[in-house]
């Protein structure tokens, strides 16, 4: 279910934001703290709908949320 | 622990004991009266029926996120584990007869509801610890 390319700044974001905790985020976003967790910690790679959600909860681009490392770069 | 997984739990306990008391009943009964008799040792398959209750034991918390992408995901590789090794299990259980028995013989029909019964409680388990599986230690200290 992750994807060993792909890495997230939501930890750092949620601190950013007000020390904005998971299951606030996870409200925010229509998904369990569980599914939180698991995106932070990189053993989940969200759907793109959820990505866009994510990254519209923070109010900045997906870009900045979410960044894919391509292997052969 | 989520909701999910406390259901996934529920079943394999169930079922676990279901068969290990059928089996602790079949060899007594082996033993005391046996076969076919022994047979009758499978009323405690039973137990496993209880597992058919989980969704009224575990209920849903209103007003909350108790479902998500990644619960559906879950759930679905879980149901695919459970259907392939049923259809492992159906497909043993059709040619281990043929080959041991020879293309001439033939078996009672009466075999045919336990396959039936045996491969359904298959799919249920394997879906089960499929999803216990995934779920892992992912979510260790988390309350959801």
């Amino acid at each position: 279910m992750g994807n060993n390319n792909l890495s997230n700044q939501i930890r750092r974001l949620r601190f950013e934001n007000d020390q904005m905790t998971q299951q606030e985020l996870a409200d925010k976003a229509g998904v369990t703290r569980q599914t939180i967790i698991a995106i932070e910690s990189g053993k989940y790679a969200p759907s793109l709908p959820l990505a866009f959600k994510i990254a519209q909860t923070f109010g900045i681009s997906i870009e900045d949320v979410f960044q894919y490392e391509n292997e052969q770069s | 622990m989520n909701r999910v997984q406390k259901i996934a739990l529920f079943f394999v306990v169930t079922i676990s004991v279901a068969f290990l008391l059928s089996c602790i009943a079949i060899g007594i009964l082996y033993v005391k009266v046996g076969m076919p008799k022994a047979l009758a040792g499978l009323g405690f398959m039973g137990i496993a029926g209880l597992g058919g209750f989980s969704a009224l034991i575990f209920q849903t918390e209103k007003g909350k996120v108790t479902l998500d992408e990644r619960d559906r995901l879950i759930n679905r590789r879980a149901a695919l584990a459970g259907f392939g090794t049923s259809y492992l299990l159906v497909g043993l259980a059709c040619m281990i007869p043929f080959f041991i028995l020879g293309p001439k013989a033939s078996i009672s029909v009466s075999w045919l509801p336990y396959i039936f019964g045996g491969v359904g409680l298959n799919m249920f388990f394997v879906h089960s610890v499929a999803i216990l599986i995934q779920y892992g230690r992912s979510d260790k200290g988390e309350k959801v």
